[in-house]
């Protein structure tokens, strides 16, 4: 199983491609799917191009890099159970997404927008609560400043939602489950614009990761600046998961579980398995969603049910097999 | 689901309406409550004669009709005002808005879960409660400090003739009670309109829209609709309203969406949304009133208005 990791990987890309394009609350036959993915003019053409091309497209972008910040944090702080949301920016994206929704506000760009501000605002506060004394900074500081934001993020939603009118209370709390039913060309490109930076920085220091992880005296000694690695990956982590949560609200258990089955199948290198957890976390997003999607049309279910109830057994099978 | 129409039947024997005859309480209470009754007259009702099962299966005795009343659900709130019970309530939740003197009676914050402190400090005789999980711990605190607790479900719009009938003796106005449940019941019969709905306009209910979430046939809403003349496109959905994919949207293809809000809805100048053909064509039809947000006596209105409302939108 050591062997063969791209073609497994590459493999998946395309099932996992196929499937979204294929599945959803219609049922539209393999040959007119791919009429509609060619000919603009086909009978199935709007529903393929205009709403299943794009969501299997976000659902790619945002599952591939909640794997890979999920697999960065847990060697930045040295933590297995470290995710995305680990740094409290999925509260913050809460906070501005239920700001937003309870200020009755609008247009269509409103909830996304507060969503990433929110986002960002809590990235720069939990980095700079993390400074150690203005200059180090330090991971277990990170995580309890991530932990405390998050708490204090979450506590003033709780707040403003039982302040405001009762339905929209219900349908926030929708929002914070995440999905990809806002899925355009116009997330898809946003998400192109603002997360393609931070995904490559991520992407090429896979080196400079693999350093680190022998412990920041160890790096300092092999020619790194673990200082520097820490800040960037934080930066370039917390930028991207604010990206994905604005863009699909906090999609939970790829940014925890792929890394770890992807480390338990191939080992722990950064410069493969940065790529490699790219690959297989929207692979897995995109199919998880397909299901959330077609399994009981035409009601839909949140993905993050499915990542959940498809993830969690995989996992403890991949789990059980490494120690037997 | 529970079956409303049969859970909660009033015994007291004389102000039973003909061909209400179906009875769940065990047969000696019901002897006993119609002997008791049978003794008082309308004027003077006798100590214990009013007995009820609400629907969580819970009987109810009041000595006489309560005069302390705490209303958890705008829907009550409504229908007390309604049977010309308002000046018995003591108590309402922050969203009971309707009508306006409800605004006037004492506001005990959230109804589901309710505030047991707020509620008990405005001294209930009587607590109406909306059926939930999360309010059956309440409804048992509510009785353990004296009060009686009505737990009801409150969903349809069979329901409000249902409950006025129950709550008319219970808050002292029976007549009036059974009078708006007689009128409100003869009135939606007249509206109902032969079952042929070939022709019928194709409409979305659309309750909010990130996501994307539509009323089903569980919703009284959408039996609002139904009324009107219009075919809810997601009447296969049999819970209230459901998360539901623009896709399916797209392919249900409703002539006409119905939303709350005035002006073109914000969701339309995204381009996922104008897959589907009435966003495109901006064919929304706005029902603004609040009567629509729960059932209510304003039902028979709201259907007019909506019938209208469809028949301009008309090709």
């Amino acid at each position: 199983m050591t062997a063969a990791r791209w073609p497994w990987l590459l493999g998946l890309t395309l099932v996992a491609l196929a499937a979204g394009l294929s599945l959803g609350a219609t049922r539209i036959a393999p040959g007119a799917v791919w009429a509609g993915l060619s000919d603009p003019a086909a009978g199935a053409a709007p529903i393929i191009r205009e709403l299943r091309l794009p969501r299997v497209l976000l659902g790619f972008l945002v599952g591939g890099s909640l794997a890979v910040s999920g697999a960065v944090l847990q060697a930045l702080v040295r933590n297995p159970l470290a995710d995305p949301y680990v740094l409290g920016l999925s509260g913050g994206a809460t906070l501005g997404a239920v700001i937003a929704i309870s200020a009755g506000l609008t247009s269509p760009w409103a909830v996304p927008f507060a969503a990433f501000a929110g986002a960002m605002a809590t990235l720069l506060l939990v980095y700079r609560l993390s400074l150690v004394a203005g200059r180090r900074l330090d991971s277990h500081v990170l995580l309890l400043a991530g932990v405390v934001v998050s708490a204090f993020t979450m506590a003033l939603v709780t707040a403003i939602l039982m302040l405001v009118d009762a339905t929209r209370l219900q349908n926030s709390f929708r929002w914070m489950l995440g999905g990809l039913w806002s899925a355009s060309w116009i997330t898809v490109r946003m998400f192109a614009v603002y997360g393609i930076v931070p995904l490559g920085v991520l992407l090429l220091n896979g080196r400079s990761l693999d350093l680190l992880a022998l412990g920041e005296e160890q790096a300092r000694h092999l020619g790194s600046d673990p200082e520097r690695v820490k800040r960037v990956a934080y930066l370039a982590t917390g930028f991207l998961t604010a990206v994905a949560v604005a863009t699909s609200g906090a999609i939970g258990f790829v940014g925890l579980l792929v890394p770890h089955a992807i480390r338990r199948i191939w080992g722990p290198l950064h410069t493969a398995l940065l790529p490699s957890v790219f690959l297989a976390g929207g692979g897995f997003l995109v199919l998880a969603d397909a299901l959330a999607r077609s399994i009981a049309p035409p009601v839909e279910l949140p993905v993050g049910v499915v990542t959940a109830l498809v993830g969690v057994p995989l996992f403890a099978i991949l789990l059980k097999r490494r120690l037997a | 689901m529970a079956s409303p129409a049969l859970s909660f039947r009033l015994l007291n024997a004389h102000l039973q309406g003909p061909g209400d005859g179906r009875f769940h309480l065990k047969p000696v209470v019901g002897l006993l409550v119609a002997l008791l009754a049978a003794c008082g007259t309308r004027a003077n009702q006798s100590a214990g004669s009013l007995v009820a099962v609400d629907d969580a299966g819970d009987t109810v005795r009041l000595a006489q009709p309560a005069s302390r009343v705490v209303s958890l659900s705008p829907a009550t709130t409504e229908l007390v005002f309604a049977i010309g019970a308002g000046d018995r309530l003591v108590g309402r939740t922050r969203w009971c808005d309707f009508p306006e003197a409800a605004r006037a009676v004492a506001d005990v914050g959230d109804g589901i879960p309710p505030n047991i402190e707020s509620v008990l400090a405005r001294r209930p005789d009587l607590v109406l409660l909306y059926r939930s999980p999360q309010n059956s711990d309440a409804a048992e605190r509510f009785r353990a400090a004296g009060a009686a607790v009505l737990q009801l479900d409150f969903d349809h719009l069979e329901d409000v003739s249902r409950i006025a009938r129950l709550l008319g003796p219970l808050v002292g106005h029976p007549a009036q009670g059974d009078s708006l449940a007689t009128a409100f019941d003869a009135e939606l019969a007249r509206l109902r309109l032969p079952s042929d709905d070939r022709g019928a306009p194709t409409v979305l209910l659309l309750a909010w829209d990130q996501p994307p979430m539509a009323i089903g046939a569980g919703s009284f809403q959408s039996e609002i609709l139904t009324l009107a003349g219009g075919r809810n496109v997601f009447a296969d959905i049999t819970t209230p309203s459901a998360t539901v994919s623009i896709e399916a949207i797209a392919a249900r293809d409703p002539s006409l969406i119905l939303v709350s809000d005035s002006g073109i809805p914000g969701f339309a100048r995204r381009p996922e949304w104008n897959v589907i053909r009435a966003v495109r064509e901006r064919r929304f039809v706005h029902l603004a009133t609040p009567a629509f947000g729960r059932p209510s006596p304003r039902a028979p209105a709201l259907v007019r208005e909506l019938r209208s409302l469809l028949a301009e939108r008309r090709p």
